[in-house]
């Protein structure tokens, strides 16, 4: 469902040099796979993860999403991505429940859909007690889940996670991630980004991890973690230092 | 998933449920609500009654601090008592006294000698030696000489004057009236007329009022473009800047529909309020005058028909929707490059005088509603606005006023049509612009880095960003508008300060400050990779360069005709001085290849350069060429011209953009500026007098279709000849 081959990513730094954001990554995501985006501050996660969302443009290489590419069919991608990142919020001055309806609206799902779908979508994200509430008043964990729904509400089969839970505490966290690993039983495809490994360690059919714009490991928890102690964040700081990963 | 797929449709079911939410979220923001709807219903009746009372205080102020006229005089003679009594007769008359009458008057009757000591103290203001037997001049036939004599040291005003001839004629009419008894004839035998005016403070009032109709309402429709403009402002701040302060401008953008679909939904929502702004204050205008109407003298609005006026009313308002719509576009267009809510009313702060000095340079005296004025952004929209009233007043007034021909209906419609045009075509590009800043990379996702540079000189970069570019416009427009002033007289040393001063040295500075790839930005290539293609390129050039200088002259006779503005004219004048005085090579140079020169660096490099970028698509580059075309005919000043240069801009452009080089430009413009000088160079001393003498030809047909014969042959010469590399490819 998500396909990514030799996907660079350059820009001009405010001092005039070219950074290569994201150099030359390759990988791929398989319907009903979550997989796990590690690396540090600059490593070119949320480039990527950008560029899946069709909000950045790649300078070479492609990415497609549900079978549509980026650039050729960006429209055709959006409609089939839920995309949430740690800076994306929701209007201060409106309730859940008209965010998720408006949304329903500008993606072009019929009327009679959205109200179903919004009950539906209160219940996943336990959204009950706030669906009328101004989403000024509500806590940052609320906000989150909000801000999950609207990118669920025209039910999209891929979700690009840009470190959803960063503005959670431990349960909303804790939450978050056992529904997206209801999401995940359901077939929805998912990347995933964080720095807090251990919420996800567990949870992920696969990792990638990335430093320097580049792929350093790639694999399942158990292949990364093979023969060396400290579990999977030994083996995240042993691809980020450039050592052999399995 | 969706249930809709691609398609108009689907297009304006995203656009208006983005309209919806973010008027949902206005409509939430109590104080922009206020601010944007309710202030402008308290402005007017506050303006209205402080003004009325500011008159009405003002009024009471100078009538009570005006001096009363009063007048002393000293009468010496013989018959100083007896004409002082006729004066007393004169002045307690109850059938009037003469115009200039004293309010206070004061006689003396003294001595010869004590008389000028009197008046050279100020004791008296005029001394009247009276002759012996005035009185019984007076009283049979003759006339009496009277010679007022005045102070040195005192000198009367004029109003002293003015009340001495009063007093003596009102005396002389005494004494006429004498005569006639004596004579046994009627006293009404020398007074055939007699003028007596009913209601004069009243007719007085109608006629004040119905003149500064017009200057008043001119300056209602400048606060009420205003006004209406601010009503985008609050809007078009949270619904760009204010999202991405939020943070959900990203959740809109990876939304299944173009950046140019969110950025209209954005804007439909912006136009709501603008309108409902409109409305509000077009309500409270109405609804102040009808009571101000009730506080003027009970006939001071007779002659203005209801109907016409409300005509013009409506005229106004459906004029007004264009300026509505342009205000919101260029609010979006604005705060689409700010980051936060805090940065957009900055970058706000200037477009609020630009407004305003459009707004007001339309209430100008010699603006008005023909030729290009109504296709100018709010210039245009209060200029026919301003044109209705005045055909309004014009129709029911009984009197023409030759000196200030109203303009027709005929022209206010098509100022009127001309105008929504115009307005509808702005703000489809000011939406372009608005879809193309809010998807830049830079901009989206601008860290605060960029923010906190201020006054440190930037890197060195291949480029200048779009906003350099326009502030090297923007630097030239101003710079070029002091030059005006500070320039010599002598048009060859103006010429060069103007291209110096206004061109160069803002350039200059900026791109020195900017360190640009100087290669890059000012487009330093061969057209070709051959010297033949080049050769050819040129040749090309050089032949568009003449046929846009006459199909452009052709179009502008055509429209024009003999109507030129004194302006334009009198620059016609002196460029034909110039050409005619001096070699022709000097001619050239100032007027062929300075400006070609300069002025291409400035527009089709620095400018265009920075606004297409380094491989622009095809919608950035199309926008692109057409802001710096519009930048361009702007530093043309005379707007006759602009029409024209706006033409050859956009051609100008282009050719750059497709040839990656700025060579083409520099012929094209040099060709283009030699054509006139060339033909007055080669024209007879007639034929130049007939054009001086406001009379000029209509060009043959034949003369246009060579010079369309030169643009398609230069067109097909540079296509051939240039190295034609597609849009979106970058330098090899």
């Amino acid at each position: 469902m998500i396909e990514v081959l030799d996907l660079v990513k350059e820009y001009r730094a405010s001092d005039g040099t070219v950074v290569r954001a994201v150099s030359g990554i390759s990988f791929r995501v398989d319907r009903g796979e979550m997989v796990g985006l590690l690396g540090g501050n600059g490593a070119g996660k949320t480039t990527t993860m950008r560029i899946l969302a069709t909000l950045l443009k790649p300078t070479s290489g492609s990415a497609r999403v549900a079978g549509h590419d980026v650039l050729a069919d960006p429209l055709g991608v959006r409609r089939h991505l839920g995309y949430v990142s740690a800076t994306t919020g929701v209007p201060d001055r409106l309730t859940p429940r008209e965010v998720l309806q408006s949304f329903g609206r500008i993606h072009g799902m019929d009327v009679g859909r959205i109200a179903p779908r919004v009950e539906e979508l209160s219940k996943i994200l336990d959204l009950g007690n706030i669906l009328d509430r101004p989403c000024g008043r509500l806590s940052s964990g609320q906000r989150q889940r909000v801000s999950l729904a609207r990118a669920l509400v025209h039910d999209p089969p891929v979700l690009v996670l840009d470190e959803p839970t960063s503005t959670l505490d431990v349960l909303g966290a804790r939450d978050l991630l056992d529904l997206l690993g209801d999401l995940r039983a359901e077939a929805h495809t998912i990347l995933i980004s964080t720095h807090r490994l251990h919420e996800i360690e567990h949870r992920c059919d696969r990792f990638l991890v990335i430093a320097d714009g580049r792929i350093r490991a790639e694999g399942t928890r158990e292949a990364l973690t093979a023969g060396r102690p400290g579990g999977l964040e030994a083996a995240f700081f042993s691809a980020i230092a450039g050592e052999a990963v399995p | 998933m969706n249930d809709s797929g691609t398609g108009i449709a689907s297009r304006w079911r995203a656009r208006t449920a983005i309209a919806r939410r973010d008027l949902l979220e206005f409509v939430r923001d109590r104080r922009a609500v206020f601010i944007t709807l309710v202030m402008p219903m308290a402005m007017y009746p506050l303006l209205a009654m402080s003004s009325t009372l500011g008159v009405r205080t003002a009024l009471n102020e100078i009538d009570r601090n005006r001096p009363a006229s009063r007048l002393t005089l000293a009468l010496s003679g013989p018959d100083a008592e007896a004409f002082a009594g006729l004066v007393a007769v004169a002045r307690d008359r109850t059938d009037g006294r003469p115009l200039g009458w004293p309010e206070s008057l004061t006689i003396y009757a003294v001595e010869e000698d004590d008389a000028k000591p009197l008046v050279d103290a100020g004791d008296a203001d005029a001394w009247i030696p009276l002759a012996p037997g005035t009185i019984k001049t007076l009283s049979s036939e003759g006339t009496v000489t009277l010679k007022p004599r005045f102070s040195s040291v005192h000198p009367p005003g004029r109003s002293v004057r003015e009340h001495i001839t009063a007093v003596l004629r009102g005396v002389a009419d005494l004494a006429r009236r004498t005569r006639l008894r004596q004579a046994g004839l009627p006293a009404d035998l020398l007074e055939p007329i007699r003028i007596e005016f009913t209601a004069a403070a009243s007719a007085s009032h109608a006629s004040g009022i119905r003149d500064v109709l017009p200057t008043a309402a001119s300056a209602v429709f400048v606060l009420l473009a205003l006004l209406t403009a601010t009503g985008a402002f609050y809007p078009a701040i949270d619904a760009i800047a204010g999202e991405k302060e939020r943070g959900t401008i990203e959740t809109l953008l990876i939304a299944p529909c173009a950046p140019v679909d969110v950025v209209a939904g954005k804007f439909i929502a912006v136009f709501v309020v603008t309108l409902v702004t409109l409305l509000a204050n077009a309500v409270s205008i109405a609804l102040t005058a009808t009571v101000l109407v009730r506080l003027l003298p009970a006939d001071a609005l007779s002659g203005l028909p209801p109907m016409a006026t409300l005509s013009a009313g409506g005229i106004a308002l459906v004029v007004y929707v264009g300026l509505a719509a342009v205000a919101a576009a260029l609010c979006l267009t604005v705060t689409a490059a700010a980051k936060s809510a805090k940065e957009a009313q900055n970058t706000l702060t200037p477009v609020v005088m630009l407004i305003a000095a459009l707004a007001g340079s339309a209430i100008l005296p010699g603006a008005d509603t023909g030729r290009w004025v109504p296709a100018l952004p709010f210039a245009g929209h209060v200029a026919v606005a301003r044109a209705a009233l005045s055909a309004s007043i014009a129709g029911a007034s009984a009197v023409p006023r030759p000196a200030e021909p109203a303009p027709s209906a005929a022209d206010v419609a098509l100022g009127l049509g001309i105008s929504l045009i115009s307005s509808a075509a702005v703000t489809w590009l000011l939406l372009q612009l608005t879809a193309t800043l809010l998807t830049d990379e830079d901009i989206l996702f601008r860290g605060p880095d960029a923010a906190s540079r201020g006054f440190t000189r930037p890197p060195v970069r291949p480029r200048p960003s779009p906003g350099e570019s326009l502030t090297a416009a923007v630097a030239g427009l101003a710079a070029l508008w002091y030059t005006q002033g500070l320039a010599p007289d002598d048009i060859v040393s103006g010429l060069v300060a103007q291209q110096a001063l206004a061109v160069l040295l803002p350039l200059a500075v900026l791109a020195w400050w900017q360190r640009v790839d100087a290669r890059g930005t000012f487009a330093v290539n061969w057209p070709s990779r051959s010297a033949l293609g080049t050769g050819a390129v040129c040749i090309g050039a050089a032949l568009i360069g003449v046929g846009l200088f006459v199909t452009g002259a052709a179009v502008a006779l055509a429209t024009w005709g003999q109507s030129a503005s004194p302006e334009l004219r009198d620059l016609a004048e002196r460029l034909i001085s110039l050409v005619r005085s001096g070699p022709a090579w000097r001619a050239l140079l100032l007027l062929a290849v300075m400006p070609a020169v300069c002025e291409e660096i400035l527009f089709r490099g620095w400018v265009l350069a920075g606004l297409a970028g380094p491989a622009p698509s095809l919608r950035r580059a199309l926008v692109a060429v057409i802001v710096q075309a519009a930048l361009f005919a702007a530093f043309h000043l005379l707007p006759e011209r602009m029409p024209q240069t706006f033409a050859v801009g956009i051609v100008l452009g282009w050719l750059t953009l497709r040839t990656r080089s700025l060579l083409p430009a520099i012929v094209v413009h040099a060709a283009h500026n030699a054509t006139p000088a060339l033909l007055v160079i080669a024209a007879s001393d007639a034929d130049l007098g007939a054009i001086q003498a406001g009379r000029p030809h209509q060009l043959p047909a034949w003369a246009i279709a060579v010079s369309v014969g030169f643009l398609l042959g230069g067109a097909w010469l540079v296509a051939i000849g240039g190295r034609r590399r597609p849009l979106g490819t970058t330098s090899a």
